[in-house]
């Protein structure tokens, strides 16, 4: 894991992010907060200790060509459904030195567990990631 | 009747990206008191006369309604053109499946809130009905997925 966890403070909101698996899928209700949480990350990555975060939405150029390219880096991909194809997929299964948060509805072709699933939660301006699945 | 196509298209008629052609296009166009409605109702926001939007995360544009908010006014405001509604959460897909005569690309399926009458059309020539219907036509669509090998 690069990161077993991502806190900081975004005036009003407080995010403390916890990990649990290399490949992390947000989902849930739309309206949750999943690209205001990408825009903070773009700022965040500029810290020193956030540097390894790699950023990826519909705006960005190259992008098949850049994410095969990365190695041990926490990688956010906004609107995973329109971006990734097939091979895509199988680099985040196969490329175990980087670690993934996925804003994606459709996980077909990844290796996933239970404990990759997450729903982004805001209560008193705390925001968390809550498991999606609940334990068997 | 909800007409639902399965395999993408990149047609002119089609918004695939949602985000994109909202910023673009259907924001500058007026909103009716109903689509203010669905976008306090969606992002819990309040559309100004001046075409901000006031949210808990503070004032801004149209451009920071949520990507499911955007596609669901790209439906409403695009009648004749197919919309693809794969980002979307199941709050905002409950509100599309309960519309009618709209044109949406979704190609696996989803829990959503079906009424028993509303009408489905996959791909131009299957028509089911409710949630029953949906997902029969689904469970039988990846049979046939799994007999093409894809």
């Amino acid at each position: 894991m690069i990161y077993s966890s991502i806190n900081f403070q975004a005036a009003p909101f407080s995010y403390s992010l916890e990990f649990a698996d290399r490949i992390t899928l947000v989902r849930g209700d739309s309206a949750t907060g999943k690209t205001y949480l990408y825009q903070m990350l773009e700022d965040l990555r500029l810290t020193e200790e956030y540097h390894a975060i790699k950023l990826y939405n519909y705006k960005s150029e190259d992008f098949h060509e850049n994410l095969l390219k990365c190695r041990d880096r926490f990688i956010v991909i906004d609107n995973g459904d329109l971006l990734l194809n097939n091979e895509d997929r199988r680099f985040i299964n196969f490329e175990s030195s980087n670690q993934y948060m996925l804003f994606l509805r459709n996980c077909d072709g990844l290796n996933l567990s239970a404990d990759s699933f997450m729903l982004l939660r805001e209560e008193k301006y705390m925001v968390t990631l809550e498991r999606e699945l609940a334990a068997v | 009747m909800i007409y639902v196509y399965t395999t993408k298209q990149d047609s002119e008629n089609w918004i695939l990206q949602n985000d994109w052609y909202f910023n673009l296009y259907t924001s500058n166009e007026d909103f009716s008191e109903e689509e203010k409605k669905i976008i306090e109702m969606i992002d819990h926001a309040r559309l100004t006369e001046d075409k901000h939007i006031e949210t808990k995360y503070g004032l801004g544009t149209l451009r920071n309604l949520s990507s499911g908010c955007k596609t669901l006014l790209n439906v409403m405001k695009n009648p004749g053109k197919v919309v693809n509604i794969e980002e979307c959460g199941k709050n905002v897909l409950d509100v599309l499946f309960s519309m009618d005569d709209i044109h949406v690309y979704l190609s696996r399926p989803e829990r959503i809130h079906i009424d028993k009458n509303t009408e489905i059309c996959f791909d131009q020539k299957d028509i089911v009905v409710g949630l029953q219907g949906f997902e029969q036509w689904w469970t039988e669509e990846y049979a046939r997925r799994d007999l093409d090998d894809l």
